[in-house]
């Protein structure tokens, strides 16, 4: 009697045990997030450089590698340095060649990849690197941009090729809304800004504004036509955000 | 003998001084009562150290990230002060933004800062009954082996 009440017991033991533990480790639960890629209105709907020229795009091909988002805690400070320490993280398997440019003036940002089953909670940071696309309108550079500039009178149908190979640690996404604050069976989304007014200035900003000083401007590219080497220092001109907010970026 | 009752005399007269002052300022009827708070205070500035004066603010506490707990403006210096409410510890997050550009930082408020997202481990409740199976299975099983060897 009492032996068959030991036995009972351990097969109680058994089953109790086994229910805990499956409730325990199979309650992730888990949504959708999904990863932008935005030129913003500068590339969708053009803009006057910091020197003047006009300047519409029709293709701006970027190729991203690497992209990951994490859960960090404390929230990770792109201003100190490029390590980001996750708690949780999810990423794109693939290399994707993006056309910024891509639709009309008011298209939205383009959907670069999702992820279904990430786990839920704040995604507050972002890693991407853009690196050298193997095939496709890109291959063999990082950034294509290709449009027409006008200034004068003189028009320059331009194709821009940039090689250098970056990677961005970013924070939190700073803008209208928050993103990446993703719930069970939700769908949120992340965003790689891309800031080509980094690169050419904006004539709506003071001359005298950090961005159009650290800017190239589009005159030394009008002049690469002529056989002038355009040197470019992606380090330097932040061109990749998360909406307003900045990321560390570290180029080669 | 006569210097002893002297100091405990004098030590008497002492304490019942101390004891009498207090009630005499009290009796003034001055009276302050205080409330204590922690008072943030960010400074916004672009990069070249220029205040981001009038910049808009957006206040997010740490049990709803996605509604701005408060909104306002930074005053002409790039200032903004709020008091965060002290039953909602953890990361409070505070964004910073002004003609395209924008910062956001995080502020540790209180003990026990709340953790973002789910960890999706065991819960107390679970914790405890595993605990009291995997000792009664232990206890069981001596029992039923030294009730054997008896």
């Amino acid at each position: 009697m009492v032996k068959a009440s030991l036995i009972l017991g351990i097969a109680i033991l058994v089953v109790v045990g086994t229910v805990l533990i499956g409730c325990g480790g199979g309650g992730t639960e888990t949504g959708t997030l999904q990863f932008y890629a935005n030129g913003e209105d500068f590339v969708r709907q053009g803009f006057v450089s910091k020197d003047g020229w006009s300047i519409s795009f029709d293709h701006v091909y970027i190729t991203l590698a690497d992209v990951t988002a994490y859960q960090t805690d404390p929230p990770y400070d792109p201003h100190s340095d490029g390590v980001i320490q996750p708690e949780v993280e999810i990423g794109l398997d693939d290399v994707y060649t993006v056309d910024l440019a891509e639709g009309g003036e008011d298209a939205p940002p383009i959907l670069v990849g999702e992820v279904q089953d990430a786990e839920v909670g704040h995604y507050n940071a972002i890693y991407w690197e853009m690196v050298r696309a193997s095939s496709g309108p890109a291959a063999g550079h990082s950034i294509v941009i290709i449009g027409t500039a006008e200034k004068g009178g003189q028009v320059v149908d331009f194709t821009i090729s940039i090689d250098e190979e970056c990677g961005y640690s970013c924070g939190e996404y700073v803008g209208d809304e928050r993103k990446g604050i993703l719930q069970e069976d939700g769908v949120a989304d992340l965003e790689m800004t891309f800031h080509f007014d980094h690169i050419f200035g904006d004539a709506d900003t003071p001359l005298d504004d950090d961005l159009n000083l650290g800017a190239i401007g589009f005159e030394p590219f009008a002049d690469a036509a002529e056989g002038e080497p355009v040197d470019i220092n992606m380090t330097e001109l932040h061109l990749g955000h998360v909406g307003e907010g900045h990321c560390y970026c570290l180029c080669e | 003998m006569c210097i002893k009752r002297k100091l405990i005399t004098g030590l008497i007269f002492t304490l019942a001084l101390c004891l009498v002052l207090p009630m005499q300022v009290y009796a003034h009827g001055a009276r302050i009562e205080y409330t204590s708070s922690t008072e943030i205070e960010i400074v916004a500035k672009y990069d070249t150290g220029e205040p981001m004066g009038g910049a808009q603010v957006m206040v997010y506490a740490p049990d709803n990230p996605s509604t701005p707990w408060l909104t306002g403006v930074c005053d002409d210096e790039g200032r903004f002060t709020f008091v965060p409410d002290s039953t909602k510890p953890g990361t409070w997050d505070v964004q910073v933004r002004q003609a395209g550009h924008g910062d956001m930082v995080h502020i540790p408020v209180g003990e026990g800062a709340v953790v973002a997202g789910s960890s999706g481990g065991y819960s107390v409740l679970q914790i405890v009954l595993m605990a009291v199976c995997v000792v009664w299975g232990i206890a069981g099983t001596a029992l039923y082996f030294s009730r054997r060897r008896a």
